[in-house]
């Protein structure tokens, strides 16, 4: 079953983070709209249930 | 074509008012706004386009796509659910780190000020610990949160622990309907959550948070071996208790902050890495993180750190942790160190004047997107902005030393350019101000900005250094702090800095509207016009006044009521503030609070009590026609009045004409002003000085309006000043109404400076002649006029510079005026967002233009 670890919009929190937990992330997804390109940040974990926004890391930038 | 202003006779010349930029004659008067704005950079240009403005109009926001977000009432809900049973103060800082843990962050392109206060950049978050009223609003709108279900059981479950519920168990069902009809008195803070805050950003540019934390710690550490002093000793040794919770709550909410900012740094680096595909940007981003990993947990090292830095303190302290209106910092003195560093000895973030202009330009930029989740109420009476974003510059250092700087041009020079209605900017005005500042500011002015406002220099430092001697704690500003104010929101000074700043509105802010109680002074206190019910005490049948002093004392039973009983319902509001809103956050950037272990909210070194009267002069008017035509002349009786008055005026307009024609205020009329004078030294200053607040200080009058002037002359009858009901009030505390000066600008000031006594700060609004303002003689005529308003010991100017043929045109072809700006009363609007209703008030007012006589007066040197 997927999972967040596998999206190419998770981003692991780094170890020398203040707020490091092991398979703590952060999900940051590109959004568009008519007065531009913006991006968000949503805490997240690595077993956490795909959202609608969910790529595979494949696919990555 | 541009309208010029026609030769004058002056001093034996023939003066001549040519444009000063020619090339003005080529644009015609109705679309001159359009013409003004010039971005300094592309960057601001393209962040200006695409501005995510959250302006409302008639409450309702205008671009559709904003909206209340659910995370923020979602995440301190959570926190509040699972910290039951800790201290009240922690459970505080608790909730506040569940929101900066949880909460998802924003950075939008171009921007390089980051951070907002909501899930997405249209979203602005709700406030249910602080008013259910305010949330349940929005549940029955366009903008209500998603999941509304969620939101609706979320604001079901604050209900009970709301500050409404717990300060409405002290007032009667009588006093709380009186207030809740927001027409004599504004609805208890304890109910509608607006409030007002001075955040000490001084302590988080110079310490950083990391040192505010071991501050907190060594507190700790010390307070927990006082306790184990033996032999024990309670009244000592329990004091410690509710310290060691404050300095702890301030640990966890600034670890939570220092976090949230490195998210930020994370989020930055991120998108640097995986989404952006400009190399120069790329570059940018990962500067952006590199100043977020660093601000505000160390101390600013340059003019980028700083705005960064300032930037999320205000996110925290006014929509974060809280909600609270204002912009209220001293800008440029704040800033000055670090505009040193970076632009002068170019040591750390090196850059040009011209690049810390643009950061300006971006900072007002943040402040235009910037949501407020206030009631609709709230939204009504702010028509054509966002929300009051008021920030100052000018002023004195101590020994009233020139504090004007590069930083301050800097501020006025990004203002101009960039043109935005937020956030507006006060000067304090003083004679040794340098006189370049003072050409910016005539600038921002004469293009029709409506700001800067100007306060008086001296007036505002010496009330600082007054109600410092009321200080409960005798710790209150010295000599040397009271020089460094800024206004709280549009209109009262505030001191500043590292501690004594003001925390909550009970301080100050609030308003009470003399018109309506004048309306109802002339029916036994009964309101027949509006709620049909009784608004106040009972004073007496008005028909049967014999005397003009029983008139006065009818109205003067109806206003102390009226005040004392709003004042009441904000220090009660303040008592529960202390113990269940507390501010960990806040607490721990202010030096008083640090030292002493006491909340902020709850801690008070510096009283700074105020109130605002609005519509004072429709009140004023009334009584100086009631006197002239009832008591004086005996051309009509009270009987008559009463009788005109409940008929709207309908059946008596040679009678109206009368009382219309009466004398008005800002003519220096004699016999209007005496009564005015005392009517404002007496009543309504001289009542509420009689009040003793939280703080332990007088309660003095701030003369304003803000939008109140419409909503409240809406739901005010007909007046004896001529006035017809629902008619607007006066547009400011201490301005004439609109179109009844009709002696000139001078005459107005000369009025104005009549009232002295009692009074904390009084807003007057003009409105200038754009020919001789936009003229070569435009900066020496206001420089002249400012002088002379300095030298009259007047508290407050603020100045519309707008053709009535331009408010016409957009009026007709809204879409074409999007630049066009106005002055509506404290703050600055959007003409054309602005309800038409509201726009026919600024149109209505009367344009001043500068004869031969006025110029003599000011002894302008053309």
């Amino acid at each position: 079953m997927a999972t967040c670890k596998e999206c190419t919009y998770f981003f692991p929190v780094p170890e020398n983070a203040d707020d490091f937990e092991s398979g703590k992330g952060d999900c940051v997804t590109e959004k568009e709209d008519a007065k531009g390109k913006y991006w968000l940040s949503k805490p997240t974990t690595n077993t956490s249930s795909p959202c609608p926004s969910y790529k595979l890391c494949s696919n990555k930038i | 074509m541009t309208t010029v202003a026609g030769s004058i006779k002056y001093r034996g010349n023939v003066i001549e008012f040519p444009l000063e930029n020619p090339q003005e004659n080529d644009v015609a008067d109705e679309m001159l706004h359009e013409n003004l704005a010039r971005p300094t950079t592309e960057r601001t240009k393209r962040l200006k386009a695409r501005c995510r403005w959250k302006h409302a109009s008639a409450g309702e926001f205008i671009d559709s796509e904003v909206r209340a977000g659910i995370e923020r009432m979602r995440f301190i809900t959570e926190a509040h659910k699972a910290s039951e049973g800790q201290p009240e103060v922690i459970r505080r800082a608790l909730g506040l780190a569940n929101i900066l843990n949880k909460s998802t962050l924003v950075l939008q392109q171009d921007e390089f000020i980051i951070g907002y206060h909501a899930e997405d950049p249209e979203m602005f978050p709700l406030y249910p610990e602080l008013s259910y009223m305010a949330v349940q609003d929005y549940l029955m709108s366009d903008y209500s949160p998603q999941p509304k279900e969620e939101a609706d059981a979320i604001n079901q479950y604050w209900k009970r622990f709301s500050m409404q519920s717990k300060g409405e168990r002290y007032f009667s069902k009588e006093d709380l309907t009186r207030m809740y009809q927001v027409s004599t008195m504004e609805a208890p803070g304890f109910a509608t959550g607006y409030n007002s805050i001075t955040p000490p950003y001084e302590t988080i540019l110079e310490d950083g948070l990391l040192k505010r934390i071991e501050m907190a710690k060594t507190k700790i550490e010390h307070a927990q071996k006082e306790m184990e002093n033996i032999p024990w000793n309670a009244t000592e040794g329990l004091e410690w208790i509710s310290k060691i919770d404050v300095w702890k709550a301030m640990v966890i909410a600034d670890e939570a902050v220092i976090n949230w900012a490195r998210r930020h740094a994370r989020l930055a680096k991120i998108v640097a890495e995986h989404f952006e595909s400009d190399p120069a940007r790329r570059e940018e981003l990962l500067e952006i993180s590199d100043i977020s990993h660093r601000v505000p947990a160390e101390p600013c090292k340059g003019l980028k750190d700083a705005f960064q830095a300032k930037w999320y303190t205000y996110l925290l302290c006014h929509a974060i942790d809280r909600y609270a209106s204002g912009y209220a910092h001293k800008e440029d003195e704040l800033l000055e160190p670090y505009y040193n560093i970076s632009v002068k000895e170019k040591s750390f973030q090196p850059m040009t004047h011209k690049d810390a202009v643009e950061m300006v330009e971006m900072e007002r930029l943040k402040i235009s997107e910037h949501g407020a989740g206030k009631s609709r109420a709230y939204r009504e009476i702010f028509p054509g902005s966002n929300d009051l974003f008021i920030l100052t510059v000018g002023g004195t250092k101590p020994g009233y030393v020139d504090a004007c700087s590069d930083m301050t041009d800097a501020i006025l020079e990004g203002a101009r350019n960039i043109r935005t209605t937020e956030p507006s900017i006060v000067f304090r005005w003083h004679p040794t101000g340098r006189i370049q500042t003072k050409r910016l500011v005539f600038e921002c002015i004469r293009d029709g900005l409506g700001y800067p406002s100007i306060k008086h220099d001296v007036i505002g430092t010496e009330q600082m250094k007054y109600y410092s001697q009321f200080s409960k704690n005798k710790n209150g500003a010295t000599a040397d702090e009271a020089h460094y104010w800024a206004l709280v929101l549009c209109m009262s000074p505030g001191v500043c800095g590292r501690r004594k700043t003001q925390k909550t509105r009970s301080e100050g802010g609030g308003s009470i509207f003399p018109a309506k109680m004048m309306e109802i002074t002339l029916a036994d206190g009964f309101d027949w016009s509006y709620s049909a019910m009784q608004l106040g005490p009972h004073t007496g049948d008005p028909t049967q006044f014999k005397t003009f002093d029983q008139v006065w004392e009818a109205f003067r039973t109806q206003y102390k009521y009226a005040v004392s009983t709003v004042i009441r319902a904000k220090d009660v509001c303040r008592y529960f503030e202390g113990k269940f809103l507390q501010m960990p956050f806040v607490s721990s950037i202010d030096d008083g609070a640090m030292e002493l272990g006491i909340d902020a909210v709850e801690l008070s070194e510096q009283p700074n009590g105020w109130h605002n009267p609005i519509t004072t002069i429709v009140a004023a008017n009334s009584l100086v026609a009631i006197k002239k035509l009832i008591y004086d002349e005996q051309k009509y009786t009270m009987q008559q009045l009463v009788t005109a008055l409940r008929a709207n005026w309908e059946g008596y307009e040679a009678m109206r004409l009368d009382f219309l024609n009466a004398p008005k205020w800002g003519n220096d009329d004699e016999y209007a002003d005496n009564i005015i004078k005392d009517f404002y030294e007496d009543i309504i200053g001289g009542e509420m000085s009689k009040i003793t607040n939280y703080s332990g200080g007088p309660v003095k009058p701030v003369g304003q309006a803000v939008g109140l002037y419409m909503e409240v002359g809406s739901r005010t009858g007909p007046t004896p000043d001529g006035r017809f009901g629902g008619d607007a009030g006066d547009d400011g505390g201490i301005s004439p109404y609109m179109g009844t000066d009709k002696k000139g600008p001078t005459a107005v000031l000369r009025s104005v400076a009549k009232v002295q006594k009692n009074q904390k700060a009084n807003l007057l609004n003009q409105r200038l002649s754009v020919p001789i303002m936009r003229s070569v003689h435009g900066f020496d005529i206001w420089k002249s006029y400012m002088d002379a308003w300095e030298q009259l010991n007047i508290d407050h100017v603020q100045f519309n510079v707008v053709s009535t043929a331009e408010m016409r045109a957009a009026q007709k072809e809204p879409e074409k005026h999007q630049d066009l700006i106005v002055r509506v009363s404290g703050f600055s609007a959007r003409f054309v967002d602005i309800p038409t209703f509201g726009q026919n008030t600024i149109i209505a007012r009367n344009e001043q233009t500068f004869g031969a006589e006025d110029l003599e007066y000011l002894n302008t040197q053309l």
